[in-house]
């Protein structure tokens, strides 16, 4: 596996996270910002909530890996892989909870 | 800093879904510069994906403007031409594994039709790329390079190649309808087609190659004899 299918394979890994949720409306189609931006504002997401702190986070990490994959794999690089997996994890957890929430409710 | 336009609007092949692509080259971290915005890169990067013959080295030679600098000197130019691009046999097959993992998916399940479509479309591009850069004397690095590449070219039904278009940009700058899903369908429908098309590009980069190392090897041995 190369970097740049890793990258791939990780954003796949938290799309389905968001995607397979079916609490929103319109999937979320990437994790560029643009693809983000979209997303917030057609499922009526407020700037503040968790979960699209996360996604970003998420995104914000894997645009560095993006922006590194050229350079030598150093800690740093290494260090932010395993952010990602770590960002993924919430991520998880935040959608457990907010169905949750949406059951209780 | 340098500054350079490169893609699409230095080709004249824009369109309402063209971006415009800035390259600027620094020696330090600028905060000036958006990522976002800007593709940025190191002189040091620069100089070894030249050395390295990377695409994107070719890309930004053949297909980039000179828009600003301090020293007021084009140092891409200056650069000269990139060494000659040998990597595009393992490229090519990097672009396939993508392709046949997004297919795969596409199949088995229902989530993500979107970001796999896209997918699909950035294998479909990447491929044409690297294999009219490695093994023609015609580099297409347009985003429409499948469909541009002579008698290799991708022959699919219009709607269905909108269809993987739409969903990269969707993917990328979040623009565009979501497509509906008898295209969806169809263009699920055109993999095998897509599949097709891609080994046999594998197939002639292989055969390229092979012709290539031959010739290597026989000046290798004409010279030692």
């Amino acid at each position: 596996m190369t970097k740049f299918t890793n990258r791939i394979a990780a954003q796949r890994h938290l799309l389905l996270i968001i995607n397979t949720s079916h609490l929103f409306e319109e999937e979320l189609f990437g994790l560029s910002q643009k693809a983000i931006e979209r997303w917030a504002m057609t499922n009526q997401i407020s700037p503040n909530q968790k979960i699209l702190t996360l996604i970003k986070e998420a995104a914000a990490k894997l645009f560095f890996l993006a922006n590194h994959s050229q350079q030598h794999i150093t800690e740093e690089y290494m260090d932010i892989v395993s952010e990602v997996e770590t960002v993924g994890t919430k991520i998880q957890k935040e959608i457990k909870d907010l169905n949750s929430k949406n059951r209780v409710s | 800093m340098h500054i350079y336009a490169f893609g699409s609007i230095c080709r004249g092949d824009i369109n309402p879904n063209s971006d415009i692509d800035l390259l600027a080259i620094v020696n330090y971290y600028d905060k000036r510069l958006d990522p976002q915005i800007f593709s940025i890169y190191s002189y040091k990067r620069i100089k070894e994906i030249w050395l390295e013959g990377n695409p994107f080295a070719w890309h930004l030679h053949k297909e980039s403007q000179y828009i600003f600098s301090e020293s007021r000197n084009d140092f891409l130019k200056e650069l000269g031409s990139p060494q000659t691009y040998r990597d595009y046999l393992s490229d090519c097959e990097k672009f396939y594994d993508i392709f046949v993992q997004s297919k795969k998916l596409l199949s088995d399940q229902s989530t993500n039709k979107v970001f796999e479509l896209s997918n699909i479309f950035l294998g479909m591009r990447n491929i044409a790329t690297c294999y009219s850069l490695g093994c023609t004397f015609r580099p297409n690095f347009s985003r429409h390079s499948s469909l541009d590449i002579g008698e290799d070219s991708l022959k699919i039904p219009i709607e269905v190649y909108s269809c993987l278009e739409n969903a990269r940009i969707l993917s990328t700058r979040g623009q565009g309808l979501q497509p509906h899903s008898h295209l969806v369908k169809q263009a699920i429908e055109s993999l095998d087609l897509i599949d097709i098309w891609m080994v046999n590009l594998v197939e002639k980069a292989r055969r390229y190659d092979k012709i290539y190392k031959q010739n290597c090897s026989s000046k290798t041995s004409s010279i030692n004899n």
